[in-house]
């Protein structure tokens, strides 16, 4: 009995596995044979890593222009301004003379700060008296005031600490001494895993997961959408295999799935190297955590297709939703200070995981260990949206048989 | 017998009204798209400034004093220390999973060589993996180690004999920054990103709802219909068509306005009104735009997939995350074709700089350019409608004859 079984169960696994492949191949076929299905899934995925990572290749803001106002018209206003110039920040564009022309400049968008240096600045620094510097920020946008933060912070403090060291010297503190009054404990600044502080190396890595994300999400969305269009009733319309939709699923898992393992290596492993993105985590572990990330990806998007009547439909609805996903991932707005229900929201979508999981494996080196909260997490969705479609698919493809 | 052009638009709009109310999932879906993003963008952000961004310490030296700089930092609203660890490798694996966003390390000894005068440091590690995290943690630890080192200057200083209030402020501090953050006082993040994230979303699905309603009347063969109520007239059937979705789209963006500088209480430092003009010159820019792509592909299709494109750069060329002039000159030259950009200056000038409306004109006349959009495409977009229409009005006689 035991004999007879085993050869039995082996040609039925055949048998079931040339659907699988039947299907797959098929798959492929309407891929490549639809044009519009080509550019989501080979042209999108081509094309966004390259184009994003060229308009921010340039990291961040050099030499921001900002006016300088000098109503004290002194050596040391000259000074500061000079030391403001040095920073790699900033670049004193315009020497004015009083604030109207500044403000004309700045509602113009030429400059984006002002150093607003008093009359009296000058006579109160001689006359040992604390002395103000008023600076005004652009706050349209953050790289802005961030630059000009950074900028006047520098030139500023150090005119202030050769101020001090002066002071104390009258006060009879001098030398060494006087060096270890003005900063008795020094603060050196460590920026970890995105050393250049750059905007490229902080946003890229989130968008390649999302293109990930979205192309798949896209491409499968119209596919079904499209097949739908012919024949309204049924997830397959061409009944390709009657009513056996494990075949079916497995078929077109293996066809997504082998098609992005070859654009996730491009993208997530060839892309950051091009571009000089960080890229510092274990291939192999980046590897091991998008198998689950892909898995969620495709029953996701299958499961979301069920909903899915025309071609288009998803196309019109959901391109907002790519910037939805980005801000869940807890980028921008630190996750720590999201309300609960966005981050219980964000753990419905596998790229609020993915992309925490890339950013530390990719950009901060963590390993395998560390994201394990953010790979199991993944599983799960996999088997919960892997479940949810099965279920889905047969009760579609029961209905449809009748 | 032949109707006046009012007529012709007003027939066409009130076909178009009820094709929509007919088959609503493209209306609801788009009003609940904004009104979901305005919920979510303005209760994600609520707190307007990062608070209490988790940090960790490595205190080797556990002296009275490392532990003043500890209180000092969790007194500081910005910061929290959740975390103390034993080791520094400790604390950076906790980083890399996402715990913290910066580490405090100070080395065994600390005090002792600061009250030996040797000038002992601290390290701060910063995770600026988290740009804005990373970033804000930064800034209030170096303004707390300012403190710190003037407080310890100050009480060597007391002990010198200078004991004056002004005589101590002038050597501490020599010079004081006053510091104006113009139009958004408090650094509120929220203001900063959602008044032009909440317009790019609305432009994306302006742009999406405009091609697919010229679209799908090919796709469905109906522009026999379409055309005969407006007595053949392409241009009364375009304006006819997108006039209902102008009404729409406007009354969402102005939604969007309300819902920001009145229930939000966003700076606005100029007039609202022009800001609602601008307003609805960039929900008319968008629709034009929307023409233009689909007279120029023909095919819904592919429009749809070079709208998306197209409404997702919005987003980078607004400038409003990373500026236009620190891009490659090669990519500056594209921010020039997005009504966003513009919409983002007259916003900028009003709500936040509060400038006078000359300094806008030019931005508003830039938009106006865009409604000459349409009439670029408007020969090919007619004669493809033309052209689809003969083929329906012949299969409709072959249909006819078969019967």
């Amino acid at each position: 009995m035991n004999n007879s079984s085993k050869p039995k169960f082996f040609f039925q696994l055949l048998h079931e596995s040339r659907r699988v492949i039947y299907i797959m191949l098929d798959e492929y076929r309407m891929i490549l044979r639809d044009s519009g299905l080509a550019v989501i899934f080979l042209g999108a995925t081509l094309i966004y890593p390259i184009l994003y990572s060229s308009i921010y290749r340039n990291e961040t803001i050099h030499d921001m222009s900002i006016a300088v106002i000098d109503e004290s018209q002194s050596y040391r206003a000259r000074e500061l301004a000079r030391r403001l110039d040095a920073t790699p920040d900033l670049k004193v564009t315009y020497q004015l003379n009083n604030l109207e022309e500044a403000k004309d400049l700045f509602f113009k968008q030429k400059i984006h700060g002002i150093v607003y240096i008093p009359k009296e600045y000058s006579k109160k620094i001689n006359r040992n008296e604390q002395a103000t510097v008023s600076i005004y920020c652009d706050m349209s946008s953050f790289m802005y005031y961030r630059t000009m933060m950074l900028g006047t912070n520098l030139g500023i403090l150090e005119s202030g600490k050769d101020i001090k060291i002066e002071r104390l010297n009258v006060a009879g503190i001098t030398g060494r001494t006087a060096e270890i009054s003005v900063a008795p404990f020094r603060y050196e600044k460590n920026i970890l895993f995105n050393e250049s502080m750059g905007f490229a190396s902080f946003l890229l890595p989130v968008v390649l997961v999302l293109i990930i994300q979205q192309t798949l999400f896209f491409g499968i969305t119209m596919l079904t959408g499209t097949l739908r269009e012919e024949k309204l009733a049924s997830i397959d319309p061409k009944m390709r295999q009657k009513d056996k939709f494990f075949p079916t699923i497995f078929g077109k898992v293996l066809c997504y799935f082998s098609m992005y393992i070859v654009i996730c290596a491009y993208i997530l492993l060839v892309i950051p190297r091009i571009f000089q993105l960080p890229h510092i985590g274990n291939q192999l572990d980046i590897i091991r955590f998008f198998t689950p990330f892909l898995l969620a990806v495709i029953f996701f998007s299958m499961l979301i297709s069920i909903f899915i009547r025309n071609r288009e439909t998803a196309m019109i609805i959901f391109p907002f939703i790519s910037l939805v996903l980005l801000f869940l991932s807890g980028l921008s707005w630190p996750e720590s200070n999201m309300p609960w229900f966005w981050r219980s929201f964000g753990m419905i979508f596998p790229s609020t995981f993915g992309i925490q999981g890339y950013l530390k494996i990719n950009s901060m080196g963590a390993g395998l260990e560390q994201v394990k909260f953010e790979h199991i997490a993944l599983w799960i969705q996999t088997a919960v949206y892997f479940l949810a479609t099965v279920f889905a698919y047969r009760i579609q493809m029961r209905t449809a048989v009748k | 017998m032949s109707k006046s052009i009012i007529q012709q638009i007003r027939d066409v709009a009130h076909r178009e009204w009820k094709r929509m109310l007919s088959h609503p999932v493209y209306l609801l879906s788009s009003i609940i798209a904004m009104l979901f993003c305005y919920v979510f963008f303005l209760t994600l952000m609520s707190e307007g400034l990062p608070k209490q961004l988790p940090i960790g310490i490595v205190d080797s030296d556990n002296s009275s004093l490392s532990r003043a700089l500890e209180r000092n930092i969790n007194a500081s609203p910005q910061v929290e220390i959740i975390a103390k660890y034993a080791s520094y490798t400790e604390a950076r694996k906790d980083m890399q999973k996402g715990h913290i966003y910066a580490i405090v390390d100070i080395a065994p000894g600390f005090q002792a060589d600061l009250l030996a005068n040797r000038q002992p440091s601290i390290a701060y590690y910063v995770n600026d993996v988290y740009l804005v995290a990373g970033s804000l943690s930064y800034k209030d630890l170096t303004y707390i180690s300012e403190l710190m080192s003037g407080f310890i200057l100050q009480q060597s200083l007391q002990a010198k004999g200078i004991t004056s209030e002004e005589n101590l402020m002038s050597i501490l501090q020599p010079i004081s920054i006053d510091t104006h953050q113009i139009g958004n006082p408090y650094t509120n993040y929220s203001v900063y990103l959602s008044n032009i994230l909440l317009p790019g979303v609305l432009q994306l699905l302006i742009i999406m709802f405009t091609i697919y309603a010229i679209g799908v009347e090919m796709k469905q063969n109906t522009t026999r219909e379409w055309l005969s109520t407006s007595n053949e007239s392409i241009l009364s059937a375009l304006t006819g068509k997108i006039i209902p979705h102008t009404v729409l789209f406007t009354i969402l963006g102005l939604m969007g306005l309300f819902l920001q500088y009145k229930v939000m209480k966003f700076p606005m430092n100029g007039n609202i009104v022009l800001m609602s003009l601008a307003m609805f010159l960039f929900v008319i820019a968008h629709q034009s735009i929307g023409i233009f792509i689909i007279g120029l592909f023909q095919r819904l299709r592919d429009s749809i997939s070079l709208g998306v494109f197209y409404g997702l750069l919005s987003f980078t060329f607004s400038g409003l995350t990373f500026p236009i002039e620190a891009m490659p000159r090669g990519a500056q030259i594209f921010a020039w074709l997005f009504p966003i950009r513009y919409y983002f200056k007259i916003y900028v000038n009003e709500a936040l700089n509060g400038a006078n409306i000359r300094y806008s004109l030019i931005y508003f006349a830039v938009m106006l350019l865009f409604l000459l959009l349409p009439f670029l495409v408007y020969r090919r977009l007619r004669s493809t409608i033309v052209a689809h229409d003969r083929k329906e009005i012949k299969y409709n006689r072959f249909n006819e004859q078969f019967q």
